[in-house]
């Protein structure tokens, strides 16, 4: 199921992320996890080597080295902590990640850091040399305006600032993901975006693109709300034990373009 | 209100706001954490109290003060922070106080693990504490049934004048899913509570108490704890699913559980298996009745917990012999798939 393809015209998500470090930070519960994954998968779709770090120190499950095994099938290593404390909500910063950001671009690929929410999760950013060059790292701030402490324009720009201050880095992109998982509507987006643009507009950090649930990606309702702007549609990988699993694809060398 | 993208203890947080609480005590633990996080964020900002007590037998007892002085008052824990409760939860209980205690669990015995479990259903439905008690739980098994059941939890702790728990396993915590608050109370619409220490200025005074040493007279408390019990069959809830025909397995599971239960249903069903579910969302007092009539519906019966086999007890006191009773559980933190549960729907239909 090639399902981070975008088929539709137009500037595609990946292109924009131009440096070898894409850091994944914003509220608690934003959906950076699921960004972070769909990603990595999108970008070992275009033939890139790829390394997920799960950087989360904050949330206890549904953190995204649960896909550890399923992305390591399609090729893309995910550094967690070792042994069973993988299974811990022990605040533990995987030293190997120091050096993956170090060398990433030099020849050995790109990284893709899934951190925790708030400025508690990205505070741990601040241990880590080498993220502050914006030609080495992008930083992107995830919107969801139907999260709680996530709602208005006061709220996301303080914890966007929050979380620069708590990080020492300077947000370099936004993505509006506002949704509702399976009761997401053209309308919600719609919020969603203008909320993101409320802060682009205030901020002056340019907003990137828009995440949408893949299945809905495709909705013309959807595509008209969001206009020019670039879509990374998602797969959520990140699921209950209820949900009937998406499949992670089998990439094909070169095949699937996002 | 436009619905949220809520955690479930972010939900349960708010909807106990949404009930008039605007009181928590509590201890950190995972994977409850979240509900102490938002109430430490959400209850300053609606003039409450959050509280962050010294231990769990701090966080109870503070319970125990504050719903004597007639307020609405709450606090949630996980497994082994629920055992530490458990002293005040008898007193609680013991002196009629109404305060609603919920258990996000997570895999034991001791310490245990942070992961998922339903492994304190004894804890929850037979005591817990010491005496003869009982507390009415609720398990929900989504987000919006974790707000609603969460406020309910509330109005039946003051109409009882008891402890009422909400019991979740660990994901009912932590899984994020879009949620409304139906209905909002403010502190002061509340119904009066005449028999709280508010102060005895122009009235006899009011004592709370769960001491009682004439026999005579405890025995008598007791009788009438019992009594009070009793009254709450009337509050039992369940949801049958896909039982209007008979089948040929009944699945008995509740929380999460359930739901994975539906998952596999759904694949059965499609293979032209009949399959149903019989879910108790009261836990305490047991849908007894409700379950006798699942039971005469079906040919065999499968329990699935995240126990090695609590719940499966009550189930086979009501089956009473009448049906073969299987048992299928994950414990630990490992949670059965939809695939498991097809295969032990599976083996029980090709037995005949």
């Amino acid at each position: 199921m090639p399902a981070t393809i975008d088929t539709t015209e137009g500037t595609c998500a990946l292109d924009l992320l131009k440096a070898p470090v894409t850091v994944l930070v914003g509220h608690f519960g934003s959906g950076k996890t699921e960004i972070a994954v769909n990603l990595a998968v999108a970008l070992k779709h275009r033939g890139e080597n790829v390394t997920l770090a799960d950087l989360d120190l904050v949330k206890p499950y549904f953190r995204s080295r649960l896909a550890r095994h399923e992305l390591a099938s399609l090729g893309i290593p995910v550094m967690v902590p070792e042994g069973d404390r993988v299974y811990a909500d022990l605040p533990i910063l995987v030293p190997q990640v120091k050096g993956l950001v170090a060398t990433a671009g030099n020849g050995v690929g790109r990284a893709v850091l899934d951190v925790g929410g708030d400025d508690l999760g990205a505070r741990v950013l601040g241990a880590i040399a080498g993220l502050t060059d914006p030609a080495h790292t992008d930083v992107l701030f995830v919107v969801n305006g139907r999260r709680p402490f996530a709602e208005t324009l006061e709220e996301v720009v303080t914890m966007l600032r929050e979380v620069e201050a708590a990080s020492r880095l300077r947000v370099t992109g936004l993505v509006a993901n506002t949704h509702l998982m399976d009761e997401t509507t053209p309308e919600v987006v719609g919020e969603g975006l203008a909320l993101a643009q409320r802060l682009a507009g205030l901020t002056g950090i340019p907003l990137l693109f828009c995440a949408v649930l893949e299945k809905l990606s495709g909705s013309p309702d959807i595509r008209a709300v969001v206009g020019e702007l670039p879509v990374l549609p998602l797969v959520r990988r990140i699921t209950p034990p209820f949900a009937v699993k998406a499949r992670l694809p089998v990439p094909q060398k070169g095949a699937a373009v996002v | 209100m436009a619905k949220k993208l809520m955690k479930g203890c972010e939900a349960i947080g708010e909807a106990a706001i949404n009930a008039g609480c605007r009181l928590f005590f509590g201890y950190p633990i995972t994977p409850q954490n979240e509900i102490p996080e938002y109430l430490s964020a959400r209850l300053p900002q609606v003039g409450g109290t959050f509280l962050q007590a010294e231990s769990e037998v701090a966080a109870s007892n503070m319970l125990y003060g504050a719903a004597g002085a007639g307020c609405r008052v709450f606090t949630s824990s996980s497994s082994p922070g629920i055992s530490l409760m458990m002293e005040a939860m008898s007193y609680l209980a013991g002196a009629e106080l109404p305060v609603v205690v919920v258990n996000i669990m997570r895999g034991g015995p001791g310490l245990g693990g942070i992961l998922p479990s339903q492994s304190d259903y004894f804890q929850a439905t037979k005591g817990g504490g010491h005496g003869d008690y009982r507390v009415l739980v609720l398990a929900p098994s989504t987000v919006q049934e974790a707000v609603d059941l969460t406020q309910d939890a509330f109005d039946l702790a003051d109409e009882y004048r008891n402890p009422v728990m909400v019991v979740g396993d660990g994901l009912i915590g932590q899984m994020m899913e879009p949620v409304e608050f139906k209905r909002t109370i403010s502190p002061e619409d509340l119904p009066p509570k005449p028999w709280a220490t508010t102060g005895c200025a122009g009235r006899k005074p009011n004592i709370i108490n769960s001491l009682l040493l004439n026999p005579e007279h405890l025995e008598a408390h007791n009788w009438h704890l019992h009594r009070k019990y009793q009254e709450m069959v009337k509050e039992i809830r369940w949801e049958d699913w896909l039982l209007d025909e008979p089948v040929d397995v009944l699945i008995v599971a509740y929380g999460t559980v359930a739901r994975i239960c539906k998952t596999a249903i759904d694949v059965l069903r499609a293979r032209g298996i009949k399959v149903g579910l019989f879910r108790p969302i009261t836990l305490y007092p047991f849908p007894e009745p409700q379950l006798s009539a699942a039971v005469d519906k079906a040919k065999k019966v499968l329990v699935t917990e995240l126990s090695t086999g609590q719940m499966l007890e009550d189930v086979r006191a009501v089956v009473a012999g009448r049906k073969p009773v299987s048992f299928f559980g994950r414990v630990g933190g490992m949670v059965m798939t939809p695939e498991e549960i097809e295969h032990e729907v599976d083996k029980l239909v090709v037995q005949g």
